[in-house]
């Protein structure tokens, strides 16, 4: 199987401080890739570079279109990028109000995308919205309400439809469940799992929650100081954890 | 096995299902001063078709990281596995060093595992749960959820508890979920850690009759069982391990 996201040695820097270093990895299609590590540890730097916000100093990043074609991301023209970013990519900001447009109603925010793709009949534009909705456990009936009315919980529920109502096969998440309850994270962990598993998409979480990284992950990859200090299948990395960093890491959440 | 010349045992021999050798298990503890456990040393193991092996020795022993090693949840320090794959022509596959992407495919396909406490998810019914093995392979939502319901009323658990998720089961039931749920697939090779511990005796018996159910239609099946009635039940023979001493490391 051709991977669908290939990194080879990323290196991106602010000025002469590295912020990840010598990154590489494989993601297939339907693989969920969480990327762990605490905070400084370039875990949003690389995430921030795979979306192509961040120029790379050196190191190269390849995706597979859906067309089949191999695209050279740190080449590709800009106007290719963006389209790219439009139809099969999405973003999932850790904070909704980033990733949203508040000052527009939940149906349009989730409306906007498709018409960025070229949808132009209202109607099924407002039936699209309204199912995504549903898909994502917001009441239907609040689709002209605007997100500012929303609870944080379903502002994010929100942006994930947002991202995922354009059917991308590659969604970047960034730390998708901090800052929310701790009831309203386990509903939307569990709404994420049984989404990236139906719509079979590939994803990269960054998240410094060990259990947001057990319950959703296929494999993990462990940061530290901009290096990528370990990485694996989630339940081997998490129950036999071989570097250092990884121990301390592990050992230091605790029980539930 | 060797690495340089071509291994053919799994062709010429078409009950042997797993091959271990030389399997050993160190633990670096890094956050304890460096300090080194070592679990298993030189273990060798061919589990065949439709066997049964028990797996004895004191705690301590390994038993459970043989099992966990033999899943690819621990790594092996040392040691190969291999275990029967007739999607390849030498009929098998080798699952130490493998890429994280090609151990969840033997897991989904060749490799099941029973540990002794189901891992809960928020919110996900039991009915899903045990449904899952199939959906993962593909298998249609229907069917998956028929065969769900046959093996939770197998297992005797009251259909009320189907849709709600097992957080609030008591443990006997919950295990019984754990049980269904890795036990639906007809993996070739099932790894059991305890199947049958918070079990009362009308429920062990249930159960031990669906793990060899399950032997005798060719599974090849290695476990740990806390008591010796169901060793002598189940198993067609033991395998034996003997605690190491820890090594004092650098």
């Amino acid at each position: 199987m051709t991977p669908l996201l290939s990194a080879r040695r990323l290196t991106t820097c602010y000025g002469e401080r590295v912020g990840c270093a010598d990154v590489s990895f494989d993601l297939y299609p339907g693989e969920v890739l969480c990327v762990v590590g605490e905070s400084g540890s370039g875990k949003s730097t690389l995430l921030n570079t795979l979306a192509l916000r961040l120029r790379a100093a050196s190191g190269r990043l390849t995706y597979t279109s859906a067309q089949g074609e191999s695209l050279d991301l740190f080449t590709l023209a800009e106007a290719r990028q963006r389209l790219l970013m439009r139809t099969e990519w999405g973003f999932v900001e850790q904070n909704p109000r980033d990733g949203l447009r508040m000052t527009v109603s939940a149906g349009a925010n989730i409306g906007e995308p498709l018409m960025a793709i070229g949808a132009r009949h209202f109607g099924k534009i407002r039936a699209t919205s309204s199912e995504w909705m549903r898909r994502v456990e917001l009441d239907a009936g609040r689709i002209d309400d605007l997100p500012t009315s929303f609870s944080g919980g379903m502002q994010q529920r929100l942006q994930i439809a947002r991202n995922l109502v354009t059917g991308p096969r590659l969604v970047l998440m960034d730390e998708p469940t901090a800052g929310l309850d701790v009831s309203v994270q386990a509903r939307l962990l569990d709404l994420l799992r049984t989404l990236t598993a139906q719509l079979h998409l590939a994803s990269v979480i960054v998240t410094h929650d060990i259990g947001v990284a057990r319950l959703l992950a296929h494999r993990l990859m462990v940061m530290q100081g901009g290096r990528v200090v370990e990485t694996g299948l989630t339940d081997q990395v998490l129950d036999d954890p071989q570097h250092p960093y990884t121990q301390l890491l592990v050992s230091s959440v605790l029980p539930a | 096995m060797s690495d340089d010349s071509i291994d053919i045992s799994f062709v010429e021999d078409d009950s042997l299902m797993v091959r271990a050798r030389g399997i050993a298990k160190t633990f670096m503890l890094h956050t304890q001063g460096g300090q080194a456990i070592a679990a298993l040393n030189g273990v060798d193991l061919d589990l065949r078709r439709g066997e049964c092996v028990a797996l004895v020795g004191s705690s301590g022993a390994g038993k459970s990281t043989l099992l966990r090693c033999l899943y690819g949840n621990y790594l092996a320090s040392a040691g190969s596995i291999a275990v029967r794959d007739e999607s390849n022509a030498l009929k098998y596959v080798t699952l130490t060093g493998a890429h994280p992407h090609d151990v969840l495919r033997i897991r989904r396909e060749l490799i099941g595992y029973v540990s002794q406490f189901l891992r809960v998810i928020p919110r996900v019914p039991a009915l899903e749960l045990v449904a899952e093995p199939l959906l993962s392979r593909g298998i249609d939502g229907d069917e998956a959820r028929h065969r769900a319901r046959h093996w939770l009323a197998r297992l005797g658990i009251p259909e009320r508890l189907w849709q709600l998720a097992p957080a609030t089961f008591s443990g006997g039931e919950q295990q019984r979920v754990n049980i269904a749920r890795g036990l639906i697939a007809g993996h070739p090779v099932m790894l059991l850690d305890e199947p049958t511990a918070s079990l009362d005796a009308t429920n062990r018996a249930i159960v031990a009759e669906v793990i060899d159910e399950a032997r005798r239609r060719g599974t090849a099946m290695i476990g740990i069982f806390h008591d010796e009635a169901t060793r002598a039940q189940l198993c067609t023979r033991r395998l034996e391990l003997e605690p190491l001493s820890a090594l004092a490391a650098g």
